[in-house]
């Protein structure tokens, strides 16, 4: 474990990471506290694909590939699935450090205070995390399979800013509503009691789901 | 444990035939492979380990043929230290080899102790607290060396093991891998074909995807026998118009003048005198006439 650690999560990646959530929370405005979640969410997303992208393919860079190649597979899949457990659980905790950021920097109404019959801040917290975590888990494991698949890990991060821009764009959101990977970020924000978002991040695990699937032949026949 | 090789084929996408209808078998103990750059010899590693199918042709390691469904079971037997490695950089020399032996499937305890084991015959336990990356290219390919031993393998492929380790280390390294062979196979290949002639009986040599021989090292010494001379010219321009004529494998600069070892079939035509074979001397002849 504490290898994968040293492995995932070398100290520019953790700079970089924190640098970003820092900046973010300075220049992305927001006045209403609801409006924290929507602006961090899409950047997380590409942060993930970024951080994520190198997690199998760094084997191949570092030409240890054909090594690796002699590990049972078993072994194989345990190690690439703890990387993206490690640098998600990283990440996680970083957006849930830039959520507290916006709210220090920034002081948005708290739209809890306003409508406590309705909203609650705590519970929104919460929901934002579980959002965040199935973001995070898709985007990584996203990038990471378009890398297996092209061996490299620009495709890996070029696929996943094409796919990123699709779905963040006024056509994503017409076209696919509730059922956008970025469905949380579009939802209607003020109604806390509106859950249709939870399709997309359904669709979100049900596509993560699939690739993982798809990693045990990935190794074998792109490792 | 043997690898019987044959009618290998490898064609690539782009056309290009790395192997070209191939016979071999490595026996036993250590077996050099010794070939010019682009003859082969990576992809026969890589066939080897698996790595790469074969377009034609059959491979069986200890009667297992090589096959999709046989793969797991090809692999467990099989330990590779390619051209280029590198390790990872962020950890220590001791957590990378526990990562890959951990990798590999091989115990906590059984590993720390082979680790260990394989530090002090590789003069690198008073580095093992050292990161990756701090290593020099010798210590790193020690490193590598150490990794593919790990799960102590019946058939260990190594791919010039002794690039970038000073002489002493090289003979250390050398003996390591002789007493490793004992009742396994070491495929060696090398560049450096005074690490074969120090620790191989049979070798095998390529060009352009084809073994020009295969067999033991003294009967490749034995095909030049008689063909190797020695000289001693004074004048400069005269021993480049014998370069220029003869096959040279070796020329020195000394008080007494220039000395050149020639390769030819009928005595050159200067003052000269036969002289015992090297390798390197058999491997110029096999390769030119």
């Amino acid at each position: 474990m504490c290898k994968e650690i040293k492995i995932s999560l070398p100290l520019y990646k953790i700079a970089c990471a924190l640098f970003f959530i820092t900046i973010l929370s300075l220049i992305r405005g927001v006045s209403v506290s609801y409006e924290v979640g929507i602006a961090i969410e899409p950047a997380m997303a590409i942060l993930a694909a970024a951080f994520c992208s190198d997690t199998y393919v760094q084997e191949i860079t570092g030409r240890r590939s054909e090594v690796w190649h002699l590990y049972p597979m078993k072994k194989r899949l345990r190690s690439v699935g703890m990387r993206l457990l490690i640098q998600e659980l990283f990440l996680l905790l970083l957006a849930a450090a830039g959520y507290g950021l916006f709210f220090l920097f920034q002081r948005p109404l708290l739209y809890g205070v306003m409508h406590p019959e309705t909203f609650s801040e705590i519970r929104q917290f919460f929901v934002y995390l579980g959002a965040m975590a199935v973001t995070l888990a898709f985007w990584s494991v996203f990038a990471n399979t378009i890398s297996c698949i092209f061996r490299n890990l620009w495709f890996g991060m070029g696929g996943s800013l094409l796919l990123w821009i699709l779905t963040t764009s006024a056509f994503a959101q017409r076209t696919f509503g509730p059922r956008n990977v970025f469905s949380y970020t579009y939802r209607n924000a003020e109604d806390a009691g509106d859950f249709r978002w939870l399709a997309g991040k359904g669709i979100c695990i049900a596509l993560c789901a699939a690739m993982l699937l798809l990693l045990p032949t990935l190794l074998k026949k792109r490792g | 444990m043997s690898i019987q090789i044959n009618n290998l084929t490898v064609t690539f996408q782009n056309k290009v035939t790395a192997i070209d209808h191939a016979d071999l078998e490595i026996p036993t103990g250590i077996f050099g492979l010794l070939g010019e750059n682009g003859a082969g010899k990576t992809t026969l590693m890589r066939v080897l380990t698996t790595t790469l199918a074969p377009t034609e042709g059959t491979v069986t390691l200890d009667g297992i043929q090589y096959h999709e469904n046989n793969y797991e079971m090809i692999q467990k037997q099989i330990g590779y230290l390619p051209q280029e490695i590198d390790l990872y950089p962020g950890l220590t020399v001791q957590e990378c080899l526990e990562y890959m032996g951990a990798l590999a499937g091989i115990s906590k305890p059984l590993c720390r102790e082979r680790i260990q084991y394989y530090l002090e015959k590789t003069s690198l336990t008073e580095h093992r607290k050292k990161k990756m990356k701090q290593l020099s290219g010798g210590m790193k390919r020690r490193v590598g060396l150490i990794q593919a031993l790990l799960n102590e393998p019946a058939f260990l492929i190594i791919d010039e093991p002794t690039t970038g380790l000073d002489p002493e280390e090289r003979i250390r390294i050398r003996n390591l891998l002789v007493d490793f062979s004992e009742k396994r196979t070491v495929l060696f290949s090398t560049h450096v074909v005074e690490d074969l002639a120090a620790t191989c009986n049979q070798l095998a040599v390529m060009k352009k995807g084809h073994f020009l021989y295969s067999g033991s090292v003294q009967d490749l010494l034995s095909n030049a026998e008689g063909y190797v001379w020695e000289c001693k010219i004074e004048d400069p321009v005269k021993a480049r118009d014998i370069e220029q004529k003869y096959r040279v494998s070796s020329k020195q600069y000394t008080e007494g003048g220039i000395r050149l070892r020639i390769l030819s079939r009928v005595k050159p035509g200067i003052d000269c005198r036969p002289v015992s074979v090297t390798l390197e001397d058999a491997y110029i002849y096999l390769h030119n006439y």
